[in-house]
């Protein structure tokens, strides 16, 4: 683990900054001086993101494009050897939204320095989120929290529930997956697609995993979190799965980019809205990282979104002719190989090696690696996983284990599913696969 | 019948009641769960976990071989056995240091002493790993049973002792394998050709001679060279003789990896016949090697094997040499 104390410093000026210049737009009346401190905010939030998240990137490319002009070697290029600071991506993009609602005059601006220090922040979610919202979470601190057994058990459930995710799912596939795709150039089409089908579970399970976690001890001490999961890989169609999938990143943007945008420039009537949508993709894409993949994976769902939009009648056609079922069916299972189509991407260190990856899906041929009991733990760690999703979603079963009227059941059921992580779950790198034999 | 009666009441039994009623529940769980796979991991027959109880528990070969998957895949027992007129059995698995080496042969110890040891010595094996660390979860089976390889465990974290309180943990992600050790009709265990511990390997290599310049990983881990240091140790002291080979591997190497300088510097110290086939262009044919280039197959591993065999042969006849000059030189001295 990577420990540099004095990154604290850049959360504490985060919070200063963002502290005082709230207070500064909430006080002043001129509207020029509102416009400004705003302004000023999103410079200085914005700066340290990209100074410590994109700087190396738009510096490769900045002397790329210096390259083509024959001016590259005019000066060496700067670079920075810094760490990322965790969370920074989340606690920036909150700030943000803390600070744009107080322009917009939909909040007021928070005076004691504890509270919004803590709103910045509280523990659970600085690592991975949720993105909070201010109107959502300061008026949680405001209020007196006491003790609730009720919160203790709700949230230790959700905790169990993420460590199931995290440990026996997610885990599992990853030592699949990282092997499969580092060894690309000797594994066959079928191991190729199985991994990348995979890993589609695997991201889903990551993050809503570490978000149960922090859902959940949030939940512990009193506080709800924004749900940031809501089945994505059940959804019906892209734009639905955005509604389902990281919601505190689609909302924040859908809110503080295209929204606006799209008010913007309403008069390009649909073109207006497309614009947006391309814009508000491509930050969703750059927001995971500092790469082309990640803009070209924002880019990919901006066309999906774009598609829908264009089809919408002309799908709503066809589902009428077709069996509601059918085509619910068919909707989820298109949904899901877009999805880990543009997830092929997303993996990849290069879109070189995303092509890489794709081009391989096709000519390759060759046996199915997988070992008969690594295929069991994942498949059995997912399909436990999905049939908890398809219930809640669906209510296929009046029957429910975890949520059953009788607590000593529930007490049962989640005794067993802390026994099926221990049995199941990844501890450590001892679940290598040694892949050559 | 007091319990009984307040679970059934409408109103919710109290966090402090409900939580000792899920403790109990879990701990009876996970010593039934943990029970039943203990005797699932006892009841293997071949494959690898009945390697591991069976060098643990019951080997009494004469000659060992030690180390990790190049280990495993270049000594054949046969030869030892036709050649020197030795059982012996190759306790090497894929992917371990020196410090499951040196579990494995204190656990050996502890029942008799073999004649020879053969220590396989990879390069980086002191660098420092954690994922090397991790892969000791092999040994935890049997972290109760054999104290004596305890100290070797908690070396995973400082919380290794704390999970040993739960019964499935020693079993932990094994339970489809155990299964399927368990189902006689399991082919795949079955076709396993295991000579005494050998696996051979049978592909043939995609790759070419090639050549590293790295200079290898400066950072040495303390705890593998203690280990070291101990696994000599012990066989002096248990009057093992041992030798330490550096096994054949498709790649130049210019530069001495700083593992094996020290390693090596460690065994000149303790008068340890060291034997390096690293280097060795009379291993430099794509045929003595298995897909990769860094293990052996069987045609080469019994090559390599023959030429380990030679080494102490020799080595063992100049030692009776001096034994021999040294006790005549007392009896004429007498």
């Amino acid at each position: 683990m990577y420990v540099k104390v004095s990154y604290i410093f850049i959360i504490l000026f985060i919070i200063l900054v963002n502290y005082w210049l709230g207070i500064l737009i909430q006080r002043t009346d001129s509207k020029q001086r509102k416009k400004a401190f705003f302004y000023l905010s999103l410079l200085i939030n914005l700066s340290v993101l990209i100074f410590f998240k994109y700087w190396n990137f738009l510096i490769v490319n900045l002397f790329e494009f210096l390259g083509w002009l024959h001016l590259n070697n005019l000066v060496s290029a700067p670079f920075l050897d810094i760490a990322l600071p965790i969370g920074l991506s989340f606690y920036i993009f909150q700030t943000i939204g803390y600070i744009t609602d107080i322009k917009r005059e939909s909040i007021q601006a928070e005076t004691n320095f504890y509270r919004f220090t803590l709103f910045t922040i509280y523990f659970p979610k600085l690592l991975v989120g949720p993105i909070e919202r201010a109107n959502h979470f300061l008026p949680q601190l405001k209020r007196k929290i006491s003790f609730d057994k009720e919160n203790i058990i709700d949230g230790a459930k959700r905790i169990a529930w993420g460590l199931f995710k995290k440990l026996v799912v997610a885990d599992r596939i990853a030592i699949y997956h990282s092997k499969v795709i580092s060894t690309l150039e000797h594994q066959s089409r079928d191991t190729i697609l199985l991994a990348c089908v995979l890993y589609t579970f695997e991201i889903y399970a990551d993050f809503s995993g570490y978000t149960d976690i922090a859902l959940g001890t949030a939940r512990m001490f009193g506080f709800h979190l924004m749900e940031n999961f809501k089945r994505p890989l059940l959804a019906k169609n892209v734009s639905e799965f955005w509604r389902r999938w990281h919601i505190s990143l689609s909302s924040w943007v859908n809110d503080y980019i295209f929204n606006p945008m799209a008010l913007k420039y309403r008069d390009w009537g649909q073109r207006g809205v497309f614009f947006a949508l391309f814009v508000s993709f491509v930050v969703i894409g750059i927001w995971h990282g500092a790469a082309w993949t990640y803009v070209f994976f924002g880019v990919l769902q901006a066309i999906a979104l774009i598609y829908e939009t264009v089809t919408r009648r002309a799908r709503k056609k066809i589902s009428k002719k077709i069996n509601v079922y059918l085509y619910d069916t068919i909707s989820i299972l298109l949904t899901f190989l877009f999805v880990t189509f543009s997830l092929i991407i997303f993996q990849s260190q290069t879109i070189p090696d995303a092509f890489k990856i794709i081009g391989r899906m096709f000519t390759n041929s060759g046996p199915l690696y997988l070992y008969p009991s690594i295929g069991l733990f994942m498949i059995t760690g997912c399909a436990f996983m999905m049939i908890y999703d398809l219930q809640e979603e669906y209510r296929i079963w009046s029957f429910s284990l975890f949520s059953n009227k009788s607590w000593l059941i529930q007490e049962v059921a989640y005794a067993l599913l802390l026994i099926y992580i221990l049995v199941a779950g990844v501890f450590d790198g001892g679940q290598f696969i040694y892949f050559a034999f | 019948m007091n319990w009984i009666s307040k679970i059934k009441q409408k109103e919710l039994p109290s966090l402090f009641f409900k939580t000792v009623v899920f403790l109990f529940i879990l701990f009876l769980l996970d010593f039934v769960f943990g029970t039943f796979l203990s005797n699932l991991y006892s009841k293997q027959k071949p494959g690898e976990f009945y390697r591991i109880s069976y060098v643990i528990d019951s080997t009494k070969a004469d000659i060992l071989i030690f180390g990790a998957s190049r280990a495993n895949h270049h000594y054949v027992p046969e030869n030892f056995e036709k050649r020197m007129n030795l059982s012996c059995y190759n306790t090497g698995k894929d992917g371990q240091i020196i410090l499951y080496n040196y579990a494995i042969l204190k656990s050996v110890l502890k029942r008799y002493s073999p004649k020879i040891a053969i220590l396989d010595f990879s390069r980086d094996e002191f660098e420092v790993d954690q994922q090397s660390y991790d892969r000791l979860s092999a040994l935890i089976p049997y972290y109760q049973s054999h104290p004596e390889i305890r100290k070797i465990i908690d070396l995973r974290s400082p919380y290794e002792k704390y999970k040993m309180f739960s019964h499935i943990y020693p079993y932990n992600s094994l339970i489809f394998n155990l299964i399927m050790g368990a189902i006689e009709s399991h082919k795949e265990r079955k076709n396993t050709h295991e000579q005494n511990g050998y696996i051979p390997l049978n592909e043939s290599c995609y790759r070419q001679l090639s050549e590293d310049t790295s200079y290898g990983s400066e950072n040495l881990d303390t705890n593998k060279i203690d280990g070291f240091k101990s696994f000599i140790k012990d066989c002096k002291n248990s009057n093992v003789q041992l030798f330490v080979v550096f096994s054949p591997i498709l790649v130049k190497f210019p530069h001495q990896d700083p593992s094996i300088t020290v390693a090596k510097s460690i065994c000149k110290e303790n008068d340890i016949p060291v034997y390096s086939f690293i280097n060795d262009s009379s291993f430099y044919h794509t045929n003595f090697f298995a897909t990769d280039g860094t293990h052996l197959n069987d045609k080469g591993a019994r090559v390599f094997t023959n030429q380990v065999i030679d080494s102490i042969i020799r080595d063992q006849e100049v030692n009776l040499s001096k034994k021999i000059l040294v006790s005549k030189q007392n009896i004429s001295n007498k």
